[in-house]
């Protein structure tokens, strides 16, 4: 095998962003001051499910500076990025308490909000849909009654009309009756959640103005500034190229900016304005429940295995609580029947997963967009598999470890580069935690029980068949070099990752590459978002390929200076030089602007890199057994939490969290251990104690940072973190992404560890003290 | 942010102070106290309250005041939870400011703000009500001191708290105090209780159990019944709250008897282990 000796791949180099962050000098969308922008402000409802009767907005005019206020009638057609179903504003009937009714414009924020809090709805109550197990009823009562008519945006959604189901994939792998036979035993499980918020630092943030042109200029805190253009292209009718999206840094997102809602609203409010430049800013209130939240679930599974603890079979059924509207939920319910089984091979796989309305706030993408939602349900099950066979947790995953050769659920063939290695994260996660069957549970000296759990768990990206990247290569007169990609910069190090990329490629060094941290869609390439930790591998490649394109020129060029071919030439330190003469050579300085020779003749132009990147040979789903392609790679890992349980008052503390990822190739040590540990804090904070509260009502009993608990740095376990690299063949020097992968298996591993402890099932997340109080004492039914 | 205009006064004299709640609700003016303003700020945002007026005591000396002499504790209505919970003059007091919310909210929550707010909790006022301390009430009459017990200090319209007076024997008992919640340390409480052993009998106050904080002497006399069994002497406690256990998206009313249950005991084994 080839030894690599990279100068700047797999060192740990300081973040382009960090300086800044760390004196506070970022700044945000919202950290722009503007002369005469007007503000925009929410009439948002009070109700989950009920007809809007009337309006009157009557003593909101009456308030000094109100410019504009807009109804849903402004623009009663449905919106949303896989299927159309949600007006901007609501249309006739509200769906979820939190749901947007009105907007003011006025020319001072306190004014719109005055205005906004004097509007008068007239509601009548609907019957609430409370949960997606209600919502699937026979009888339930319907949420969308025009289902059938709404446009599918995304192919590969299936709405059922006159139900409350906005998508159902089905995985018909193998056969069913195979399986069960070659079971000697079977297990079952349950286990729900409801929605909860992404909670991100910055709060979403939208300006829109119209100039006299017609352009439409957007400010916002979003994923996918190329992605805000397409909609409101779609949806309002501008040209693509009359859109100008613009995005500073994102202050934390995990995939709640990943789609597109004030955006819409802002661009409403401002052509009701003459256009106006209008900011609408969310208030942590309104960012928790009336943007869209992390979705739900109500899951059930059942496994049969051998009695050596071969798995046969496996029957799934997800049931994804969207909430009012479908927006990436019926991607979320697609992606996890992807991945239904979790990383072991099994032959005959049975999955129905339902995107399903109810009236609760609407959910869309959540780091992992499905998988630690289904990991959890997957590692609950395995555990109790485990304990049902009398074997050890850790040996029955491995021993069920999918790898090369093996199909995933939608029967894509693995190989040893498009799957990571789940045997060796495993392995070593083992020697982590310091796994022992006969020690896992130890009762210290005041009656604590220490535990551990494990969880294993993979994912492929779910990008559409055609997403892209693209860099555009700039040359100083210095020599230095100015990468433009339209990736966004949410805190994740990506800026970093890709400047070091190009370093590797162009031997030079970091210091030399100036990463455009911001994006602009009218200067940046095409870039469908930053999200699925798809942006190593696209828009890596992307680099690489613009790399490459500079690099000929720079040859190119360098031949006629050097007086030899270009296939002789190789680039370094700012040089390009003769591969077998060193020392004969010429500064990048002094080609990539153009040649001058000492008569001031001038050969060459600017240098000018250009590259892109496609996934490729992504297909649609099968509707009927689910049969294609969803993502070009499965990034694979294990993870382990260790917790000591007071078994007298059923409190706990979270010990340590580990996780071992196959990585590929880890680009920057220090950036990737922040990533898994920043993954599994957003995994533990949701999984303890992160869910939002409904009444009988609908209404949302916690939807502020007072009662909406999230974890604390105190309270925050040591993290250990290590990495597997079995490269991917096309990624960016092997490398997988590495993104979303810290939370998945957290929420399963800490379930289990707990589980362990308190001899309990525990099923339902968050694993609060009085949960597993009311499960130990088996204080009533609790699904 | 705030939508609404208000007038804000901070006037530096008590007397000042109580003639302007006059004069303002006089001319029609819905008028507030405003201590550290926590609540006043974060329920005027969401629109809860719309006060006319604010007046801030925080200009008053007498409401700034924070000390101890050879017979009391004296401490000013507006003096912040930290600098309670920094200071060694009440330690039961400070114990309990310390599990009050998080530092940079109890930077800004006075004491008398805790003891009067529309918040249900009020766990401030637990050491108080064990403790037989007095409440300095300005109002236009002048000012009255009252004994602080049962639920609580109950102002008169226009009325607000200058100062809390304890005897300070009571920094010298033997004291604990309690409070469990839903997951985080930083909640609000599930069951919060603070008990002091006076002459070998056991005080206890409690703030999250029901919708108001409260002490009970049957409650006392209950729990220091040795006759009885432990556990005994706690159920007959529980059977004396004097409101329905609270039940909510905190906990169900179930959980809150068992984490009640759970203090109690521990609170007997504290007391009675040593004794």
């Amino acid at each position: 095998m080839k030894t690599e000796s990279y100068t700047v791949i797999g060192k740990s180099v300081p973040r382009v962003d960090m300086p800044d962050k760390a004196f506070g000098r970022t700044k945000y969308t919202n950290d722009v001051t503007i002369p005469g922008v007007l503000h925009a402000k929410l009439h948002t409802s009070t109700r989950a499910h009920a007809v809007i009767k009337s309006i009157n907005l009557a003593k909101a005019w009456e308030v000094p500076g109100v410019r504009a206020i807009l109804t849903g009638d402004a623009f009663p057609f449905p919106v949303g990025p896989m299927l159309a179903d949600r007006p901007p504003l609501a249309v006739n009937k509200v769906r979820y308490c939190g749901e947007p009714i009105a907007v003011v414009v006025a020319d001072n924020i306190h004014q719109a909000k005055k205005a906004a809090t004097l509007i008068d709805v007239e509601y009548e109550d609907l019957p609430v849909v409370n949960s997606p197990a209600e919502a699937m009823k026979s009888n339930a009562q319907l949420i969308h009654e025009n289902l059938s008519n709404y446009k599918v945006q995304v192919k590969g959604v299936y709405p059922t009309p006159n139900t409350n189901i906005a998508n159902l994939t089905k995985i018909r792998k193998g056969n069913m009756q195979t399986g069960w036979e070659a079971s000697d035993i079977t297990i079952e499980s349950r286990v729900s959640f409801t929605p909860a918020d992404h909670a991100a630092l910055e709060t979403r943030c939208a300006r829109v103005e119209i100039l006299s042109n017609g352009r439409v200029m957007v400010y916002s805190s979003t994923q996918g500034p190329f992605y805000v253009r397409k909609l409101l292209s779609e949806f309002f009718h501008i040209d693509a190229g009359m859109i100008s999206v613009q995005t500073p840094l994102v202050g934390g997102a995990f995939g709640g900016k990943g789609t597109v809602q004030l955006e819409f609203i802002a661009y409403l409010a401002s052509r009701a304005v003459g256009g106006k430049m209008v900011k609408i800013e969310n208030s942590r209130e309104e960012d928790l429940i009336m943007s869209p939240v992390h979705i739900g679930l109500d899951a059930s599974v059942k496994l049969g295995a051998t009695k050596d603890g071969k798995l046969k079979a496996a029957e799934i059924k997800f049931l994804f609580d969207s909430g009012a509207y479908s927006d990436t939920g019926a991607g979320i319910s697609k992606a996890a029947a992807s991945d239904c089984t979790g990383p072991y091979a099994i032959e005959n796989v049975h999955c129905d997963s339902y995107c399903v309305y109810t009236n609760h706030p609407y959910a869309t993408s959540f780091r992992g967009f499905g998988h630690p939602e289904l990991t959890f349900a997957v590692e609950k099950a395995m555990d109790k598999l485990a304990a049902r066979l009398q074997v050890d947790p850790f040996e029955l995953r491995l021993l069920n470890a999918i790898g090369p050769g093996d199909t995933t659920p939608t029967q894509v063939n693995l190989n040893a580069s498009n799957i990571g290695d789940v045997s060796s994260c495993l392995t070593k996660i083992r020697n982590l935690i310091g796994w022992n069957p006969n020690k896992n549970v130890q009762t210290t000296r005041d009656g604590k029980i220490r535990t551990k759990g494990i969880s294993c768990f993979w994912k492929t990206s779910s990008t559409p068949p055609n997403a892209t990247a693209g860099a555009v290569l700039t040359f100083n007169t210095d020599g230095s070099i100015n990468l433009n990609c339209a990736a966004v910069e949410l805190g994740q190090g990506t800026k970093t990752v890709l400047g070091q990329i190009l370093a590797e490629k162009l031997k030079m060094d970091t210091k030399d590459i100036h990463v455009t941290l911001e994006v602009n869609t009218q200067y940046d390439p095409h870039q469908w978002k930053t999200v699925a930790s798809s942006t190593t591998m696209i828009a890596g490649r992307a680099v690489l390929a613009a790399a490459e394109d500079a690099i000929k020129q720079l040859k190119n060029v360098g031949s006629t200076v050097l007086k030899s071919s270009p296939e002789d030439l190789d680039i370094a330190k700012g040089r390009i030089f003769l591969k077998d003469s060193p020392e004969y050579g010429v500064k990048i300085t002094d080609v990539a602007v153009g040649y001058k020779y000492p008569n001031g003749n001038t050969v060459g132009g600017l240098v000018v890199g250009n590259g892109s990147y496609n996934v490729r040979h992504l297909t649609p789903l099968d509707p009927e057994t689910g049969f294609g392609k969803p993502g070009p790679q499965w990034g694979v890992g294990a993870q382990a939490v260790e917790v000591e349980y007071n078994p007298k008052d059923y409190t706990y503390k979270i010990v340590k969290a580990a996780t071992v990822l196959d990585a590929g190739k880890v680009i920057n040590p220090q950036a990737a251990i922040g990533q898994m540990r920043g993954g599994m804090y957003l995994g533990l904070s949701w999984a303890t104690r992160e869910s939002f509260t409904f009444d009988d009502k609908g209404i949302v009993l916690n939807p502020q940072l007072r009662t909406y608990d999230i974890l604390r740095a105190s309270e925050t376990p040591e993290y250990l973190v290590d990495f597997v690299e079995t490269p991917l063949v096309d990624g960016p020097y092997g490398a997988r992404g590495m993104g979303e992968y810290g939370v998945i298996g957290m929420a399963g591993a800490l379930a289990n560890s707990l589980s362990a402890a308190c001899a309990a099932d525990l099923n339902q997340l968050p694993l609060t003290p009085e949960l597993i109080w009311k499960l130990v004492e088996g204080k009533g039914d609790v699904q | 942010m705030i939508p609404i205009d208000f007038e804000y006064y901070r006037p530096s004299t008590i007397i000042k102070a109580v003639q302007l709640y006059q004069d303002l609700t006089g001319n029609q003016k819905q008028t507030i106290f405003y201590g550290g303003g926590t609540e006043i700020i974060s329920r005027a945002r969401m629109n809860e309250i719309s006060p006319n007026a604010v007046i801030d005591l925080k200009n008053i000396p007498e409401c700034n005041v924070l000390k101890k002499d050879t017979e009391t504790i004296t401490i000013g209505a507006t003096v912040s939870l930290t600098q309670i919970a920094d200071s060694a003059v009440f330690p039961l007091l400070t114990n309990v400011a310390r599990s009050i919310a998080f530092r940079t909210a109890r930077n800004k929550i006075t004491i008398g703000g805790n003891l009067t707010g529309d918040i249900i909790y009020r766990e401030a006022l637990l050491p108080f009500l064990l403790t037989e301390s007095e409440a300095v009430i300005a109002g236009r009459e002048g000012t009255r001191q009252v004994v602080i017990s049962g639920n609580g200090i109950k102002l008169n319209e226009g009325e607000f708290i200058v100062q809390l007076v304890t005897n300070n024997k009571f920094a010298q008992y033997r004291h604990i105090n309690h409070k469990t919640t839903k997951q985080s340390k930083v909640n609000y409480p599930i069951v919060s209780i603070a008990s002091i052993l006076v002459d070998d009998q056991i005080r206890v106050a409690f703030s999250g159990v029901c919708a108001y904080p409260f002490r009970l002497n049957q409650i006392e006399e209950a729990l220091n019944d040795v006759t009885n069994s432990p556990g005994k002497r706690i159920q007959a406690a529980i059977d004396l709250l004097p409101a329905p256990i609270l039940h909510d998206a905190q906990a169900s009313s179930e959980y809150r008897e068992f984490v009640l249950k759970q203090a109690l005991q521990q609170l007997l084994d504290n007391f009675e282990g040593v004794s």
